[in-house]
Protein backbone atom coordinates (compact mmCIF):
# COMPACT_ATOMS: atom_id res chain seq x y z
CA UNK A 1 0.00 0.00 0.00
CA UNK A 2 2.81 2.36 1.00
CA UNK A 3 4.61 1.47 -2.24
CA UNK A 4 1.49 2.34 -4.30
CA UNK A 5 1.23 5.76 -2.62
CA UNK A 6 4.90 6.40 -3.21
CA UNK A 7 4.71 5.46 -6.89
CA UNK A 8 1.57 7.58 -7.38
CA UNK A 9 3.13 10.63 -5.75
CA UNK A 10 6.27 10.22 -7.81
CA UNK A 11 4.22 10.06 -10.99
CA UNK A 12 2.35 13.26 -10.08
CA UNK A 13 5.60 15.09 -9.39
CA UNK A 14 7.10 13.78 -12.63
CA UNK A 15 4.08 14.95 -14.67
CA UNK A 16 4.21 18.33 -12.99
CA UNK A 17 7.89 18.70 -13.81
CA UNK A 18 7.25 17.78 -17.46
CA UNK A 19 4.43 20.41 -17.72
CA UNK A 20 6.62 23.13 -16.27
CA UNK A 21 9.39 22.27 -18.72
CA UNK A 22 7.22 22.44 -21.88
CA UNK A 23 4.88 25.34 -20.92
CA UNK A 24 5.89 28.77 -22.39
CA UNK A 25 7.33 31.14 -19.91
CA UNK A 26 4.59 33.66 -19.05
CA UNK A 27 7.20 36.11 -17.92
CA UNK A 28 9.20 35.60 -21.18
CA UNK A 29 6.24 36.30 -23.55
CA UNK A 30 5.11 39.41 -21.69
CA UNK A 31 8.67 40.66 -21.73
CA UNK A 32 8.92 40.19 -25.50
CA UNK A 33 5.62 42.05 -26.03
CA UNK A 34 6.76 44.92 -23.82
CA UNK A 35 10.07 45.19 -25.69
CA UNK A 36 8.18 45.27 -28.98
CA UNK A 37 5.78 47.99 -27.73
CA UNK A 38 8.69 50.13 -26.57
CA UNK A 39 10.67 49.77 -29.78
CA UNK A 40 11.28 53.16 -31.38
CA UNK A 41 10.17 53.48 -34.99
CA UNK A 42 11.46 55.79 -37.71
CA UNK A 43 8.51 56.96 -39.76
CA UNK A 44 8.12 59.45 -42.56
CA UNK A 45 6.43 62.76 -41.86
CA UNK A 46 3.36 62.89 -44.08
CA UNK A 47 2.69 66.59 -43.58
CA UNK A 48 3.41 69.19 -46.21
CA UNK A 49 5.08 72.55 -45.62
CA UNK A 50 3.15 75.68 -46.44
CA UNK A 51 5.08 78.79 -47.32
CA UNK A 52 3.67 82.09 -46.25
CA UNK A 53 2.87 84.33 -49.20
CA UNK A 54 4.42 87.73 -49.80
CA UNK A 55 2.80 90.53 -47.81
CA UNK A 56 1.18 93.42 -49.62
CA UNK A 57 0.29 96.57 -47.71
CA UNK A 58 -3.16 98.12 -47.61
CA UNK A 59 -3.89 101.36 -49.42
CA UNK A 60 -3.61 104.56 -47.33
CA UNK A 61 -6.87 105.80 -45.89
CA UNK A 62 -8.43 109.24 -46.13
CA UNK A 63 -9.20 111.03 -42.85
CA UNK A 64 -12.91 111.17 -43.49
CA UNK A 65 -15.61 110.02 -45.88
CA UNK A 66 -17.48 113.34 -45.61
CA UNK A 67 -18.15 114.82 -49.04
CA UNK A 68 -16.83 111.72 -50.79
CA UNK A 69 -18.24 108.79 -52.77
CA UNK A 70 -18.20 105.20 -51.58
CA UNK A 71 -19.24 102.10 -53.49
CA UNK A 72 -20.94 99.03 -52.14
CA UNK A 73 -20.31 95.93 -54.27
CA UNK A 74 -22.53 92.87 -53.96
CA UNK A 75 -20.67 89.74 -55.11
CA UNK A 76 -23.99 87.88 -55.24
CA UNK A 77 -23.28 84.99 -52.90
CA UNK A 78 -26.55 83.13 -52.92
CA UNK A 79 -27.88 85.11 -55.87
CA UNK A 80 -28.72 88.73 -56.70
CA UNK A 81 -31.30 89.17 -53.94
CA UNK A 82 -29.69 87.07 -51.19
CA UNK A 83 -27.95 89.92 -49.37
CA UNK A 84 -28.66 93.00 -51.50
CA UNK A 85 -30.92 94.55 -48.89
CA UNK A 86 -27.96 94.71 -46.48
CA UNK A 87 -26.36 97.20 -48.85
CA UNK A 88 -29.67 99.06 -49.18
CA UNK A 89 -29.82 99.33 -45.39
CA UNK A 90 -26.25 100.64 -45.28
CA UNK A 91 -27.11 103.14 -48.00
CA UNK A 92 -30.10 104.28 -45.95
CA UNK A 93 -27.88 104.65 -42.87
CA UNK A 94 -25.48 106.95 -44.72
CA UNK A 95 -28.38 109.03 -46.10
CA UNK A 96 -29.70 109.59 -42.58
CA UNK A 97 -26.45 109.96 -40.66
CA UNK A 98 -23.81 111.17 -43.11
CA UNK A 99 -25.77 112.77 -45.96
CA UNK A 100 -22.64 114.31 -47.48
CA UNK A 101 -21.37 110.82 -48.35
CA UNK A 102 -22.56 109.73 -51.78
CA UNK A 103 -23.19 105.98 -51.97
CA UNK A 104 -23.47 103.73 -55.02
CA UNK A 105 -24.62 100.10 -54.78
CA UNK A 106 -23.64 97.71 -57.57
CA UNK A 107 -23.78 94.00 -58.25
CA UNK A 108 -20.51 92.52 -59.56
CA UNK A 109 -20.82 90.62 -62.83
CA UNK A 110 -17.97 88.37 -61.76
CA UNK A 111 -19.96 87.05 -58.80
CA UNK A 112 -18.54 85.38 -55.72
CA UNK A 113 -16.68 82.66 -57.59
CA UNK A 114 -15.46 84.65 -60.61
CA UNK A 115 -14.82 87.76 -58.57
CA UNK A 116 -13.68 90.35 -61.07
CA UNK A 117 -15.75 92.91 -62.92
CA UNK A 118 -13.37 95.11 -64.95
CA UNK A 119 -16.10 97.57 -65.97
CA UNK A 120 -17.18 98.07 -62.37
CA UNK A 121 -13.59 98.56 -61.23
CA UNK A 122 -13.12 101.13 -63.99
CA UNK A 123 -16.23 102.97 -62.80
CA UNK A 124 -15.05 102.90 -59.16
CA UNK A 125 -11.63 104.23 -60.15
CA UNK A 126 -13.14 106.85 -62.47
CA UNK A 127 -15.37 108.18 -59.70
CA UNK A 128 -12.31 108.38 -57.37
CA UNK A 129 -14.17 106.41 -54.74
CA UNK A 130 -12.91 106.99 -51.19
CA UNK A 131 -13.77 103.45 -50.25
CA UNK A 132 -15.54 100.25 -51.24
CA UNK A 133 -17.57 97.90 -49.07
CA UNK A 134 -17.46 94.47 -50.73
CA UNK A 135 -19.36 91.33 -49.72
CA UNK A 136 -21.43 89.53 -48.56
CA UNK A 137 -20.65 85.88 -48.09
CA UNK A 138 -22.32 83.59 -45.63
CA UNK B 1 -14.16 88.84 -51.87
CA UNK B 2 -10.54 89.19 -50.79
CA UNK B 3 -9.30 89.03 -54.39
CA UNK B 4 -11.68 91.81 -55.45
CA UNK B 5 -10.68 93.90 -52.45
CA UNK B 6 -6.96 93.32 -52.93
CA UNK B 7 -7.08 94.36 -56.55
CA UNK B 8 -8.65 97.72 -55.69
CA UNK B 9 -6.26 98.32 -52.79
CA UNK B 10 -3.10 97.26 -54.57
CA UNK B 11 -3.63 98.53 -58.10
CA UNK B 12 -5.82 101.58 -57.54
CA UNK B 13 -5.06 102.49 -53.91
CA UNK B 14 -8.74 102.46 -53.04
CA UNK B 15 -9.53 101.46 -49.44
CA UNK B 16 -11.89 98.54 -49.02
CA UNK B 17 -13.62 96.65 -46.25
CA UNK B 18 -14.80 93.07 -46.67
CA UNK B 19 -18.22 92.35 -45.18
CA UNK B 20 -19.38 88.80 -44.63
CA UNK B 21 -20.97 86.39 -42.24
CA UNK B 22 -18.77 85.37 -39.32
CA UNK B 23 -18.70 81.81 -40.72
CA UNK B 24 -16.50 83.07 -43.60
CA UNK B 25 -14.61 85.92 -41.96
CA UNK B 26 -13.21 83.78 -39.12
CA UNK B 27 -10.73 82.20 -41.57
CA UNK B 28 -9.19 85.55 -42.51
CA UNK B 29 -5.93 85.07 -40.62
CA UNK B 30 -5.09 81.79 -42.39
CA UNK B 31 -6.00 83.34 -45.71
CA UNK B 32 -3.74 86.33 -45.04
CA UNK B 33 -0.72 84.15 -44.27
CA UNK B 34 -1.04 81.46 -46.91
CA UNK B 35 -3.26 82.73 -49.69
CA UNK B 36 -3.96 86.45 -50.11
CA UNK B 37 -1.02 88.22 -48.42
CA UNK B 38 -2.96 91.45 -47.86
CA UNK B 39 -4.37 92.22 -44.39
CA UNK B 40 -7.83 93.10 -45.69
CA UNK B 41 -10.00 94.79 -43.06
CA UNK B 42 -13.22 92.88 -42.40
CA UNK B 43 -16.47 93.28 -40.56
CA UNK B 44 -18.57 90.28 -39.63
CA UNK B 45 -22.31 89.89 -39.61
CA UNK B 46 -24.08 87.07 -37.81
CA UNK B 47 -24.59 83.99 -39.97
CA UNK B 48 -26.61 83.40 -42.12
CA UNK B 49 -26.88 86.55 -44.17
CA UNK B 50 -27.98 85.19 -47.56
CA UNK B 51 -31.67 84.56 -47.81
CA UNK B 52 -32.65 86.35 -44.62
CA UNK B 53 -35.64 88.75 -44.71
CA UNK B 54 -35.06 92.50 -44.91
CA UNK B 55 -35.95 92.95 -41.25
CA UNK B 56 -33.00 90.72 -40.29
CA UNK B 57 -30.65 92.57 -42.63
CA UNK B 58 -31.78 95.84 -41.06
CA UNK B 59 -31.05 94.44 -37.61
CA UNK B 60 -27.60 93.30 -38.76
CA UNK B 61 -26.71 96.78 -40.05
CA UNK B 62 -27.98 98.37 -36.84
CA UNK B 63 -26.24 95.75 -34.72
CA UNK B 64 -22.63 95.04 -33.92
CA UNK B 65 -19.61 93.88 -35.88
CA UNK B 66 -18.92 90.40 -34.49
CA UNK B 67 -15.16 90.77 -35.00
CA UNK B 68 -14.50 93.96 -33.04
CA UNK B 69 -17.73 94.39 -31.08
CA UNK B 70 -18.33 97.97 -32.25
CA UNK B 71 -21.55 99.18 -33.89
CA UNK B 72 -21.45 97.86 -37.46
CA UNK B 73 -21.51 101.16 -39.33
CA UNK B 74 -18.84 102.64 -37.03
CA UNK B 75 -16.69 99.58 -37.72
CA UNK B 76 -17.16 99.99 -41.48
CA UNK B 77 -16.31 103.70 -41.43
CA UNK B 78 -13.23 103.06 -39.29
CA UNK B 79 -12.10 100.30 -41.64
CA UNK B 80 -12.19 102.82 -44.49
CA UNK B 81 -10.65 105.76 -42.63
CA UNK B 82 -8.47 104.71 -39.69
CA UNK B 83 -4.73 105.09 -40.43
CA UNK B 84 -2.79 101.94 -41.19
CA UNK B 85 -0.98 100.11 -38.44
CA UNK B 86 2.68 99.07 -38.86
CA UNK B 87 1.48 95.53 -39.48
CA UNK B 88 -0.80 96.69 -42.29
CA UNK B 89 2.08 98.55 -43.97
CA UNK B 90 4.32 95.48 -44.21
CA UNK B 91 5.46 94.16 -47.55
CA UNK B 92 7.77 91.43 -48.81
CA UNK B 93 8.21 87.77 -48.15
CA UNK B 94 8.04 86.83 -44.46
CA UNK B 95 10.98 84.88 -43.02
CA UNK B 96 10.51 81.27 -43.92
CA UNK B 97 9.87 78.94 -41.04
CA UNK B 98 11.81 75.69 -40.69
CA UNK B 99 10.65 73.22 -43.33
CA UNK B 100 8.88 70.09 -42.19
CA UNK B 101 11.46 67.36 -41.38
CA UNK B 102 11.42 64.33 -43.64
CA UNK B 103 11.30 61.94 -40.68
CA UNK B 104 9.43 62.32 -37.42
CA UNK B 105 11.22 61.95 -34.11
CA UNK B 106 11.58 58.21 -33.44
CA UNK B 107 8.92 57.02 -31.06
CA UNK B 108 6.86 54.00 -30.05
CA UNK B 109 3.98 52.67 -32.12
CA UNK B 110 1.43 53.86 -29.57
CA UNK B 111 2.86 57.36 -29.35
CA UNK B 112 3.08 57.71 -33.13
CA UNK B 113 -0.48 56.53 -33.64
CA UNK B 114 -1.57 59.15 -31.11
CA UNK B 115 0.54 61.84 -32.82
CA UNK B 116 -0.92 61.09 -36.25
CA UNK B 117 -4.43 61.49 -34.85
CA UNK B 118 -3.58 64.68 -32.95
CA UNK B 119 -2.12 66.21 -36.11
CA UNK B 120 -5.27 65.19 -38.04
CA UNK B 121 -3.31 63.25 -40.63
CA UNK B 122 -5.79 60.38 -40.43
CA UNK B 123 -9.49 59.67 -40.88
CA UNK B 124 -9.50 58.48 -37.25
CA UNK B 125 -9.50 54.85 -38.33
CA UNK B 126 -6.22 53.03 -37.44
CA UNK B 127 -3.42 53.58 -39.91
CA UNK B 128 -0.31 51.66 -40.86
CA UNK B 129 2.67 53.74 -39.77
CA UNK B 130 4.79 54.79 -42.78
CA UNK B 131 8.16 53.39 -41.69
CA UNK B 132 11.09 53.93 -44.00
CA UNK B 133 11.04 50.26 -44.99
CA UNK B 134 7.34 50.29 -45.88
CA UNK B 135 7.63 53.52 -47.86
CA UNK B 136 10.70 52.21 -49.71
CA UNK B 137 8.74 49.10 -50.71
CA UNK B 138 5.87 51.27 -51.93
CA UNK B 139 8.24 53.46 -53.99
CA UNK B 140 9.47 50.41 -55.91
CA UNK B 141 6.06 50.25 -57.59
CA UNK B 142 6.67 53.43 -59.58
CA UNK B 143 9.44 54.67 -61.82
CA UNK B 144 8.78 58.27 -60.71
CA UNK B 145 11.36 59.88 -58.45
CA UNK B 146 10.51 60.34 -54.77
CA UNK B 147 10.81 64.13 -54.90
CA UNK B 148 8.69 64.52 -58.03
CA UNK B 149 5.47 66.52 -57.58
CA UNK B 150 2.19 64.63 -57.90
CA UNK B 151 -0.13 67.51 -57.05
CA UNK B 152 0.27 71.18 -56.16
CA UNK B 153 -1.91 73.67 -54.34
CA UNK B 154 -0.26 77.07 -54.09
CA UNK B 155 3.03 76.50 -52.31
CA UNK B 156 1.94 73.08 -51.03
CA UNK B 157 3.31 70.15 -52.97
CA UNK B 158 2.48 66.47 -52.65
CA UNK B 159 5.55 64.50 -53.73
CA UNK B 160 5.75 60.87 -54.80
CA UNK B 161 7.41 60.04 -51.47
CA UNK B 162 4.68 61.75 -49.44
CA UNK B 163 2.10 59.95 -51.57
CA UNK B 164 3.88 56.66 -50.77
CA UNK B 165 3.71 57.45 -47.05
CA UNK B 166 -0.01 58.13 -47.38
CA UNK B 167 -0.51 54.94 -49.39
CA UNK B 168 1.15 52.97 -46.58
CA UNK B 169 -1.04 54.74 -44.02
CA UNK B 170 -4.15 53.79 -45.95
CA UNK B 171 -3.12 50.13 -45.97
CA UNK B 172 -2.16 49.84 -49.65
CA UNK B 173 -0.15 47.12 -51.32
CA UNK B 174 2.60 48.41 -53.61
CA UNK B 175 0.71 47.22 -56.71
CA UNK B 176 -2.06 49.74 -55.91
CA UNK B 177 0.42 52.62 -55.88
CA UNK B 178 0.35 53.71 -59.58
CA UNK B 179 -3.44 53.86 -59.43
CA UNK B 180 -3.22 55.83 -56.20
CA UNK B 181 -0.72 58.24 -57.75
CA UNK B 182 -3.09 58.84 -60.64
CA UNK B 183 -5.89 59.53 -58.14
CA UNK B 184 -3.70 61.76 -56.01
CA UNK B 185 -2.92 64.08 -58.91
CA UNK B 186 -6.32 65.44 -57.87
CA UNK B 187 -5.64 65.50 -54.12
CA UNK B 188 -5.82 69.28 -54.06
CA UNK B 189 -9.46 69.13 -55.06
CA UNK B 190 -10.66 67.29 -51.93
CA UNK B 191 -13.73 69.16 -50.77
CA UNK B 192 -13.51 71.96 -48.24
CA UNK B 193 -16.60 73.93 -49.04
CA UNK B 194 -19.22 75.33 -46.69
CA UNK B 195 -21.50 72.91 -48.57
CA UNK B 196 -21.19 69.10 -48.37
CA UNK B 197 -18.90 68.28 -51.27
CA UNK B 198 -17.44 64.85 -51.84
CA UNK B 199 -15.56 62.95 -54.53
CA UNK B 200 -16.06 59.90 -56.71
CA UNK B 201 -13.36 57.60 -58.14
CA UNK B 202 -14.07 55.29 -61.10
CA UNK B 203 -11.47 52.88 -62.47
CA UNK B 204 -11.54 51.41 -65.96
CA UNK B 205 -9.29 49.07 -67.90
CA UNK B 206 -7.48 45.77 -67.36
CA UNK B 207 -5.93 47.07 -64.12
CA UNK B 208 -9.24 46.45 -62.36
CA UNK B 209 -8.70 42.69 -62.58
CA UNK B 210 -4.96 42.93 -62.00
CA UNK B 211 -5.53 44.65 -58.68
CA UNK B 212 -8.56 42.57 -57.73
CA UNK B 213 -10.88 45.59 -57.69
CA UNK B 214 -14.55 44.90 -57.22
CA UNK B 215 -16.95 45.87 -59.98
CA UNK B 216 -19.64 43.31 -59.19
CA UNK B 217 -21.70 42.34 -56.16
CA UNK B 218 -21.37 44.86 -53.34
CA UNK B 219 -19.22 47.16 -55.50
CA UNK B 220 -20.15 50.17 -53.36
CA UNK B 221 -19.89 48.31 -50.07
CA UNK B 222 -16.86 47.40 -47.93
CA UNK B 223 -16.07 44.09 -49.63
CA UNK B 224 -12.91 44.87 -51.54
CA UNK B 225 -9.49 45.83 -50.25
CA UNK B 226 -8.34 47.88 -53.28
CA UNK B 227 -11.70 49.72 -53.57
CA UNK B 228 -11.53 50.54 -49.87
CA UNK B 229 -7.88 51.49 -49.67
CA UNK B 230 -7.61 53.52 -52.88
CA UNK B 231 -10.67 55.52 -51.88
CA UNK B 232 -9.31 55.99 -48.36
CA UNK B 233 -5.93 57.22 -49.62
CA UNK B 234 -7.68 60.07 -51.43
CA UNK B 235 -9.32 61.14 -48.18
CA UNK B 236 -6.03 61.07 -46.27
CA UNK B 237 -4.13 62.86 -49.03
CA UNK B 238 -6.87 65.42 -49.44
CA UNK B 239 -6.79 66.29 -45.74
CA UNK B 240 -3.01 66.50 -45.66
CA UNK B 241 -2.73 68.35 -48.97
CA UNK B 242 -5.38 70.86 -47.96
CA UNK B 243 -4.01 71.22 -44.41
CA UNK B 244 -7.56 70.46 -43.33
CA UNK B 245 -7.72 70.62 -39.54
CA UNK B 246 -11.03 70.80 -37.79
CA UNK B 247 -10.64 73.91 -35.67
CA UNK B 248 -8.32 75.77 -38.03
CA UNK B 249 -9.18 75.41 -41.67
CA UNK B 250 -12.23 73.23 -42.17
CA UNK B 251 -15.42 75.08 -42.98
CA UNK B 252 -17.73 72.38 -44.27
CA UNK B 253 -20.77 72.79 -42.08
CA UNK B 254 -22.07 69.21 -42.11
CA UNK B 255 -19.44 67.50 -44.26
CA UNK B 256 -20.13 64.40 -46.27
CA UNK B 257 -19.83 60.80 -45.15
CA UNK B 258 -18.87 59.79 -48.69
CA UNK B 259 -15.47 61.38 -48.02
CA UNK B 260 -14.33 58.29 -46.12
CA UNK B 261 -14.13 56.23 -49.33
CA UNK B 262 -14.93 58.72 -52.09
CA UNK B 263 -17.26 56.24 -53.84
CA UNK B 264 -14.31 54.27 -55.22
CA UNK B 265 -15.61 51.71 -57.73
CA UNK B 266 -14.50 49.82 -60.80
CA UNK B 267 -16.85 49.69 -63.77
CA UNK B 268 -18.20 46.25 -64.66
CA UNK B 269 -17.02 46.47 -68.24
CA UNK B 270 -17.56 42.77 -68.89
CA UNK B 271 -21.30 43.17 -68.33
CA UNK B 272 -21.88 46.27 -70.45
CA UNK B 273 -24.65 45.77 -72.99
CA UNK B 274 -23.63 45.79 -76.62
CA UNK B 275 -23.03 49.33 -77.79
CA UNK B 276 -22.53 50.69 -74.28
CA UNK B 277 -18.90 51.66 -73.83
CA UNK B 278 -16.92 51.97 -70.61
CA UNK B 279 -16.77 55.43 -69.07
CA UNK B 280 -13.11 55.73 -70.11
CA UNK B 281 -13.97 55.09 -73.76
CA UNK B 282 -16.73 57.72 -73.54
CA UNK B 283 -14.00 60.07 -72.31
CA UNK B 284 -11.83 59.32 -75.33
CA UNK B 285 -9.57 56.47 -74.17
CA UNK B 286 -9.15 52.95 -75.54
CA UNK B 287 -10.65 49.91 -73.81
CA UNK B 288 -7.12 48.68 -73.16
CA UNK B 289 -6.12 51.89 -71.36
CA UNK B 290 -6.03 51.88 -67.58
CA UNK B 291 -7.87 55.04 -66.58
CA UNK B 292 -9.11 56.56 -63.35
CA UNK B 293 -11.74 59.31 -63.40
CA UNK B 294 -12.33 61.60 -60.44
CA UNK B 295 -15.51 63.58 -59.93
CA UNK B 296 -16.92 66.00 -57.40
CA UNK B 297 -20.49 66.44 -56.28
CA UNK B 298 -22.79 66.50 -53.32
CA UNK B 299 -25.78 64.19 -53.71
CA UNK B 300 -26.31 60.47 -53.93
CA UNK B 301 -29.82 59.00 -54.17
CA UNK B 302 -30.64 55.30 -54.18
CA UNK B 303 -33.33 53.78 -56.39
CA UNK B 304 -34.33 51.90 -53.24
CA UNK B 305 -36.23 49.17 -55.06
CA UNK B 306 -36.09 47.29 -58.32
CA UNK B 307 -37.20 48.43 -61.78
CA UNK B 308 -40.91 48.47 -62.59
CA UNK B 309 -42.45 47.98 -66.04
CA UNK B 310 -45.04 50.74 -65.70
CA UNK B 311 -42.41 53.38 -64.85
CA UNK B 312 -39.09 52.08 -66.23
CA UNK B 313 -35.61 53.10 -65.00
CA UNK B 314 -34.99 55.99 -67.41
CA UNK B 315 -38.20 57.66 -66.20
CA UNK B 316 -37.15 57.12 -62.60
CA UNK B 317 -33.72 58.61 -63.43
CA UNK B 318 -35.56 61.61 -64.88
CA UNK B 319 -37.70 61.97 -61.77
CA UNK B 320 -34.79 61.63 -59.33
CA UNK B 321 -32.58 63.98 -61.32
CA UNK B 322 -35.06 66.77 -60.61
CA UNK B 323 -33.56 66.74 -57.12
CA UNK B 324 -30.05 67.33 -58.41
CA UNK B 325 -28.52 70.77 -58.89
CA UNK B 326 -28.31 70.48 -62.66
CA UNK B 327 -24.60 70.94 -63.17
CA UNK B 328 -24.00 67.31 -64.03
CA UNK B 329 -24.99 63.78 -63.09
CA UNK B 330 -23.46 60.32 -62.83
CA UNK B 331 -25.79 57.36 -62.59
CA UNK B 332 -24.29 54.17 -61.23
CA UNK B 333 -26.47 51.26 -62.33
CA UNK B 334 -26.44 47.51 -62.04
CA UNK B 335 -25.73 45.73 -65.35
CA UNK B 336 -29.31 44.40 -65.35
CA UNK B 337 -30.59 47.99 -65.49
CA UNK B 338 -28.27 48.81 -68.38
CA UNK B 339 -29.51 45.67 -70.13
CA UNK B 340 -33.15 46.68 -69.67
CA UNK B 341 -32.51 50.18 -70.91
CA UNK B 342 -30.85 48.87 -74.04
CA UNK B 343 -32.98 45.88 -74.88
CA UNK B 344 -36.44 46.83 -73.61
CA UNK B 345 -36.30 50.60 -73.99
CA UNK B 346 -34.08 51.11 -76.99
CA UNK B 347 -31.14 53.11 -75.62
CA UNK B 348 -28.46 51.65 -77.85
CA UNK B 349 -25.69 53.76 -76.34
CA UNK B 350 -25.01 55.68 -73.15
CA UNK B 351 -25.04 58.88 -75.23
CA UNK B 352 -28.64 58.25 -76.35
CA UNK B 353 -29.72 57.99 -72.73
CA UNK B 354 -27.82 61.17 -71.85
CA UNK B 355 -29.59 63.02 -74.64
CA UNK B 356 -32.99 61.77 -73.57
CA UNK B 357 -32.44 62.83 -69.98
CA UNK B 358 -31.07 66.22 -71.02
CA UNK B 359 -34.31 66.85 -72.93
CA UNK B 360 -36.68 65.40 -70.36
CA UNK B 361 -35.51 66.46 -66.91
CA UNK B 362 -37.51 69.56 -66.00
CA UNK B 363 -37.74 71.58 -62.83
CA UNK B 364 -39.45 74.81 -61.86
CA UNK B 365 -37.21 77.85 -62.24
CA UNK B 366 -37.76 78.54 -58.54
CA UNK B 367 -36.38 75.10 -57.70
CA UNK B 368 -33.28 75.72 -59.81
CA UNK B 369 -32.56 79.10 -58.28
CA UNK B 370 -33.55 77.87 -54.84
CA UNK B 371 -30.34 75.85 -54.77
CA UNK B 372 -27.72 78.15 -53.25
CA UNK B 373 -24.88 76.75 -55.35
CA UNK B 374 -26.82 77.48 -58.54
CA UNK B 375 -27.73 80.92 -57.24
CA UNK B 376 -24.09 81.74 -56.48
CA UNK B 377 -22.55 80.14 -59.57
CA UNK B 378 -25.13 80.95 -62.24
CA UNK B 379 -26.52 84.33 -61.16
CA UNK B 380 -23.50 86.25 -62.44
CA UNK B 381 -23.98 84.63 -65.84
CA UNK B 382 -27.62 85.67 -65.82
CA UNK B 383 -26.52 89.15 -64.77
CA UNK B 384 -24.20 89.30 -67.76
CA UNK B 385 -27.05 88.34 -70.07
CA UNK B 386 -25.71 84.86 -70.84
CA UNK B 387 -28.30 82.30 -71.88
CA UNK B 388 -30.09 80.26 -70.78
CA UNK B 389 -29.49 81.75 -67.34
CA UNK B 390 -30.67 85.24 -68.25
CA UNK B 391 -34.04 83.87 -69.38
CA UNK B 392 -34.31 81.48 -66.46
CA UNK B 393 -33.92 84.39 -64.07
CA UNK B 394 -36.70 86.39 -65.73
CA UNK B 395 -39.41 83.70 -66.18
CA UNK B 396 -42.16 83.22 -63.57
CA UNK B 397 -40.90 80.96 -60.77
CA UNK B 398 -43.23 78.06 -61.64
CA UNK B 399 -42.00 77.90 -65.26
CA UNK B 400 -40.45 74.54 -66.09
CA UNK B 401 -36.85 74.70 -67.31
CA UNK B 402 -34.45 71.97 -68.45
CA UNK B 403 -31.38 72.42 -66.22
CA UNK B 404 -29.18 69.68 -67.77
CA UNK B 405 -28.32 71.71 -70.83
CA UNK B 406 -25.16 69.71 -71.55
CA UNK B 407 -26.01 66.07 -72.27
CA UNK B 408 -22.32 65.14 -72.05
CA UNK B 409 -22.39 66.13 -68.39
CA UNK B 410 -24.75 63.20 -67.73
CA UNK B 411 -22.56 60.11 -67.36
CA UNK B 412 -23.15 56.46 -66.53
CA UNK B 413 -21.12 53.83 -64.72
CA UNK B 414 -22.30 50.22 -64.91
CA UNK B 415 -21.36 48.30 -61.79
CA UNK B 416 -22.95 45.67 -59.60
CA UNK B 417 -23.59 41.93 -59.37
CA UNK B 418 -26.73 41.42 -61.49
CA UNK B 419 -28.70 40.48 -58.39
CA UNK B 420 -31.20 43.37 -58.46
CA UNK B 421 -32.20 46.12 -60.90
CA UNK B 422 -31.05 48.94 -58.67
CA UNK B 423 -29.07 52.12 -59.23
CA UNK B 424 -27.91 55.40 -57.74
CA UNK B 425 -28.49 58.87 -59.16
CA UNK B 426 -25.76 61.30 -58.17
CA UNK B 427 -24.82 64.85 -59.10
CA UNK B 428 -21.13 63.97 -59.43
CA UNK B 429 -19.43 65.32 -62.49
CA UNK B 430 -16.55 63.08 -63.54
CA UNK B 431 -13.41 64.62 -64.99
CA UNK B 432 -11.48 63.81 -68.12
CA UNK B 433 -9.73 60.73 -66.78
CA UNK B 434 -6.07 60.11 -65.93
CA UNK B 435 -3.89 57.38 -67.43
CA UNK B 436 -2.72 55.11 -64.63
CA UNK B 437 0.14 53.55 -66.60
CA UNK B 438 1.92 56.90 -66.79
CA UNK B 439 2.45 56.52 -63.04
CA UNK B 440 3.99 53.03 -63.18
Amino acid sequence: MKNKILIGSSLIVLIALICIAIAPSATGQAGADKACDERLLNVLNPSISTKMVARVPLAPRADTLEGKTIYMVDLQWGGPEAAYSVFEEMQGWFARNMPSVKTEVRRSKGGWMGGDDPELRKEIIGKKAAGVIVGIGG
Amino acid sequence: MSRFARRLEEESKIPTVGASGINVVKFKDYELKYSNGMPIRYVAFPFPVAGQPKSVHKAYVEGKDLLGGKPMMQAIIEALTKPLTDEEKKSGIPPEGAPQPRLLKPDTEANLQRLFKEKEWTDFNPIILPTEERVAAMLKATSHKPNEAVSKMGSRELTVEKAAAIAVMAGAKPEYFPTMLAVLTQAASFGNSTSSMASMIVVNGPIRKQLGMNSGTGVMSPYSEPNSVIGRAFALAGKIMGDLRLKETVYTSIGNNLQYNNVCVAENEEELPQGWEPLSVELGYKRTDNVVSIGTGWSYISSVGEAQLNHPPHMMFRDYMRSLAGMGATIIMDPTVAGLLRDAHGFKTKAELSEWLSKNVEVAAATYWGNGVNATASSPMAFQGLEPFATWQKVPPETLIKPFTNAKAIQFVVAGGKIQTTWFATDFRLGRGILIDSWK
